[in-house]
C-alpha cells in the first residue's frame, strides 16, 4: 500500500473506514451505552483517549522490542495487557475528576478492555505497517469515528423511543437495525477513500 | 434467562451485604427472572391470583397493626403481630423508593384458638416485590414467600 | 523453541507488564493523592487527616461516631450531616433519604461524601460525646420467649455520661452469611449510676440481622463493641405527672429511667403512671420489680395491660389494647387538672395510636415526648 498521509489518513478512519460501522468492531458497548447522550459522549471520548495512548504505547513496543526479538506472535497477549493497564489508569483519572460520569458509565468504562474497537485498531496499526505518527492519527481518527457513531446513535435512539417498537425489538433490536441503516448510509464514503 | 438491564441492576442490588446484610436471593443460584417465572407457574399451578393474595396481605397487615407490635388475633382466623424497627429499605428497583421496615407475622389459628402450621413472614418492601414484580425472594431467603405456604396460611382456596 | 527464546519471551512479557504497573502505580499516586485535608467539625474541633476516604470513616477515626445501621453502605439514611463545603451533587445513592429541604441545606450521607480537599461539617452537638467501646457480655437473662436481656462490662476506667432514656449501637462480628460486623440500636436499660456496666433488653425481630445474631449464638464472656451514648429521649425536669406508655422491649428506656429516680431519690416526688401493654402473660416480665414499685411509691401506678389473654390464665388486670387502657384510665381515674407529660416507647404505629389518645384527652402535644426512631 503507498503511503497514506496522516490527513487522509484521519478523514479515512472516522468516515470510510469507520472502526464500528464499517468494520463492525465494537458493536457491545455502543448497544448498551447509545441509551443516553450524556453517558455516549462521555464513553465515546474515553475510547478515543484510550484508544490514543494504546497506539501510542503498542507501537514502541511493538517495533522496538517485539520485532527486534522475532516475537511477533506475542503481539496480542502484549497488547491486552497495555489496554487493560490503560483502560485501568483512565478509570482512576476519571473517579478523580469527574465522579459523576464515572458512575453513569458503571460497569463499561472497565469493559472498554474487551471492546474489540481497540484491539482491532491497534492490529490494523500492525498489520498495515503504520508509522509511528500514522498510529497516532489512525487511533485518534477511528476513536472519533467510533465517538460519532455511538453520539449519533444516542440521539437517534431518543427519537426512536418515542416511537411504538414492537416489543421483541425494544433496546439491542432496534438499536441494531439503526446501526445497519447508518452503517448502510457510511457505505456511501466508501468510494471517496480506500484505505484497506 | 437474559434479563434486561433493570433486572439485571435489581439482581446486584439484592445481593447480601448491599440493601439488607443477608440479601434477598438466600442461597438460590438461578437469575431473578429464573426465579420470577419458576413461581408464576407455581402460583398459576395452585390455582392462585397474585392480585387476591396481594390485597389479602394487605388486609391482614393493616389489621395486625391493631395489634400495636403485639400479637392479635385477626378474623378469628389468624395471628397476626406486625412490628417496626428503625430504618428504611430501599426498593432493588432503583427508583422505586424506601420502604419502612414493618414485619408481619401471620400464623393460621386451629379450631381450638391456637396457632399451628408455618408462620408466613412479609414486609413492606417483600410485599411490594410480590405485587409488582411477582418476586418471592430466592431459597433461603428469611422473607421468601412459599406459594405453598401462601395457600395454607392464607387459606385461600380457589 | 529453545530455552534462550523461552526467557527472552518470559522477561519481555514481564517487562512490558512492569512497566504498565508502574505507570498505574504512578497515575495512582498522583490521582488518589488527596494528601492532607483539614476537617473542621462544628467550627470547634479541626482535623488534619488523610484524604480520599468517605467522611463517615474519617470522622470515626478520628473518635466522632456518627450514628450508621448499615456500616457505610448507603442503605439506611442515618449519617445525615450537613456539609458547609462544596463536595459535588447529591449522589443518587444520596437523594432517596433526603427531604427537599434537606436538600437545599446541603446536608449530605457522610458514607457517600469523600474527602478530597478541606472540608466544613455540622454534625448534632450530642455526638461529640459518643466513644466506642470493647465491652464483654457478662450475663445474658431470657425474659420472655423472644426477648433477652444482655448485661455488658465496659472497659475498665471508663466515665460513660450518659442519661437514661439514651441508646447505644451494639455491634456483633460477622458470622453465617453476614459478612460485615453490623450494628443496630437498643435503649440503655441500665441506669447512669451504674459505673461498670451497660444493659440492654433485645426483642427478637424476624430476620433481622443483629436480634438473631443475639438471641442464637451470643455468648457470656464474648466481646462486643458498643458505640455510645445517642439519642435525646429523656425525662423533662419538671413537676408534671409523667403518663409513660410501652410495650414489648420498649420497657427498656423506663427500667433505666425509674433506676435513675431511685438511685437519686426522687421516686415518689411526681405521679408516674406506667402503662404496659402484652398480649398474654407469656410476653410480661419484670412484674415482681414494677408490682414492688406500684406498692412502695404512693405516686407510683403499674397499669399492665392483656389484649388477648388465654382462657386458662389467671389475670385480674386491665383487658384490651393498651390504648384503650390509657384512654380509659386519662378519662376516669388520673385527674384532669393535673399537667402531664407523656413519655413513649415502642413501634411507630403504637406511638401514634397513644399520641392520638393523648391528645384526645387534651394533653398537649409538645408534652409528649417518645424515641424516634431515624
Amino acid at each position: 500500500m503507498s503511503y497514506v498521509d496522516p490527513i487522509t489518513l484521519l478523514f479515512a478512519s472516522i468516515f470510510t473506514s469507520n472502526i464500528l460501522l464499517a468494520n463492525f468492531l465494537g458493536t457491545c458497548s455502543f448497544i448498551a451505552i447509545s441509551k443516553d447522550i450524556g453517558s455516549a459522549n462521555g464513553l465515546g471520548i474515553a475510547v478515543i483517549v484510550v484508544l490514543v495512548l494504546s497506539s501510542a504505547i503498542s507501537w514502541p513496543i511493538l517495533h522496538y522490542v517485539l520485532i527486534p526479538f522475532n516475537m511477533i506472535y506475542l503481539d496480542l497477549f502484549v497488547y491486552i495487557i497495555i489496554v487493560a493497564a490503560v483502560v485501568q489508569a483512565l478509570e482512576m483519572i476519571i473517579e478523580r475528576v469527574s465522579p459523576a460520569l464515572y458512575m453513569s458509565l458503571g460497569i463499561y468504562l472497565p469493559l472498554i478492555v474487551a471492546n474489540c474497537a481497540i484491539l482491532g485498531v491497534v492490529l490494523f496499526m500492525e498489520i498495515r505497517n503504520y508509522d509511528f505518527g500514522q498510529a497516532i492519527v489512525f487511533g485518534a481518527g477511528s476513536g472519533i469515528g467510533w465517538w460519532l457513531a455511538i453520539v449519533a446513535a444516542a440521539a437517534m435512539r431518543k427519537k426512536i423511543d418515542k416511537n411504538p417498537v414492537p416489543a421483541g425489538l425494544q433496546g439491542p433490536g432496534i438499536t441494531l437495525i439503526t446501526m445497519g441503516f447508518m452503517a448502510m448510509a457510511f457505505v456511501g464514503f466508501s468510494g471517496i477513500l480506500r484505505v484497506q | 434467562m437474559k434479563m434486561n438491564e433493570d433486572l439485571k441492576k435489581a439482581q446486584a442490588q439484592m445481593k447480601a451485604g448491599v440493601i439488607t446484610v443477608e440479601g434477598f436471593l438466600g442461597f438460590d443460584d438461578r437469575d431473578i427472572a429464573t426465579i420470577i417465572q419458576h413461581d408464576e407457574e407455581e402460583m398459576a399451578r395452585l390455582k392462585l391470583n397474585w392480585d387476591e393474595v396481594a390485597a389479602k396481605m394487605h388486609e391482614l397487615l393493616k389489621k395486625g397493626s391493631d395489634g400495636l407490635g403485639e400479637p392479635t388475633t385477626v378474623d378469628k382466623l389468624w395471628l397476626i403481630r406486625v412490628d417496626e424497627t428503625r430504618g428504611t429499605l430501599p426498593s432493588p428497583w432503583v427508583g422505586e423508593g424506601i420502604f419502612h421496615k414493618v414485619n408481619c407475622e401471620v400464623r393460621r389459628l386451629n379450631k381450638e384458638g391456637k396457632p399451628e402450621g408455618k408462620i408466613l413472614l412479609y414486609n413492606e418492601l417483600s410485599l411490594h416485590m410480590f405485587e409488582k414484580h411477582h418476586f418471592l425472594q430466592g431459597r433461603g431467603s428469611h422473607f421468601r414467600l412459599e406459594p405453598a405456604d401462601i395457600k395454607t396460611v392464607l387459606g385461600m382456596w380457589d | 523453541m529453545t530455552i534462550e527464546t523461552l526467557i527472552l519471551q518470559t522477561l519481555m512479557v514481564g517487562g512490558v507488564s512492569v512497566l504498565m504497573a508502574v505507570m498505574i502505580s504512578i497515575i495512582d499516586g498522583i490521582v488518589n493523592n488527596y494528601g492532607e485535608v483539614v476537617v473542621d467539625v462544628n467550627g470547634k474541633k479541626q482535623m488534619t487527616v488523610k484524604g480520599g476516604t468517605k467522611l463517615l470513616g474519617t470522622l470515626a477515626d478520628q473518635g466522632i461516631f456518627l450514628p450508621s445501621a448499615c456500616g457505610g453502605r448507603g442503605s439506611c439514611g442515618a449519617c445525615k450531616c450537613q456539609v458547609d463545603s462544596d463536595v459535588g451533587p447529591h449522589l443518587p445513592t444520596e437523594t432517596p433519604y433526603m427531604t427537599d429541604k434537606e436538600l437545599k441545606d446541603n446536608v449530605r450521607l457522610a458514607c457517600q461524601v469523600k474527602v478530597k480537599a478541606d472540608i466544613k461539617v455540622h454534625i448534632p452537638e450530642e455526638l461529640f460525646n459518643i466513644r466506642k467501646m470493647e465491652c464483654v457480655v457478662e450475663k445474658i437473662t431470657e425474659l420472655t420467649y423472644d426477648i433477652k436481656e444482655v448485661l455488658v462490662r465496659m472497659p475498665a476506667g471508663t466515665e460513660l455520661n450518659y442519661t437514661s432514656g439514651q441508646y447505644g449501637q451494639f455491634e456483633v462480628p460477622k458470622y453465617g452469611d453476614i459478612k460485615e460486623p453490623t450494628a443496630r440500636a437498643y435503649s440503655f436499660s441500665s441506669n447512669p449510676q451504674m459505673k461498670e456496666h451497660m444493659e440492654f433488653l433485645i426483642r427478637l425481630v424476624p430476620g433481622g440481622a443483629v436480634t438473631t445474631y443475639v438471641h442464637k449464638h451470643l455468648k457470656e464472656g464474648q466481646k462486643i463493641n458498643v458505640i455510645a451514648p445517642v439519642g435525646d429521649f429523656n425525662v423533662k425536669d419538671t413537676d408534671a405527672a409523667m403518663i409513660c406508655v410501652a410495650g414489648g422491649s420498649g420497657m427498656a428506656p423506663f427500667k433505666s429511667i425509674f433506676n435513675d429516680f431511685i438511685a437519686k431519690g426522687t421516686m415518689g416526688q411526681r405521679d408516674i403512671w406506667y402503662f404496659f401493654g402484652a398480649r398474654t402473660t407469656k410476653d410480661m416480665y419484670y412484674l415482681d420489680w414494677l408490682w414492688g414499685l406500684d406498692k412502695k411509691y404512693e405516686k407510683f401506678h403499674f397499669v399492665p395491660a392483656l389484649s388477648e389473654p388465654g382462657p386458662g390464665e389467671k389475670w385480674d388486670g386491665p383487658v384490651g389494647l393498651i390504648t384503650n387502657v390509657l384512654d380509659d384510665y386519662l378519662q376516669n381515674k388520673i385527674p384532669n387538672e393535673q399537667t402531664k407529660e407523656g413519655y413513649l416507647c415502642g413501634s411507630p404505629g403504637m406511638l401514634d395510636a397513644c399520641m392520638v389518645v393523648m391528645k384526645k384527652n387534651k394533653m398537649a402535644e409538645d408534652k409528649i415526648f417518645f424515641d424516634k426512631f431515624a
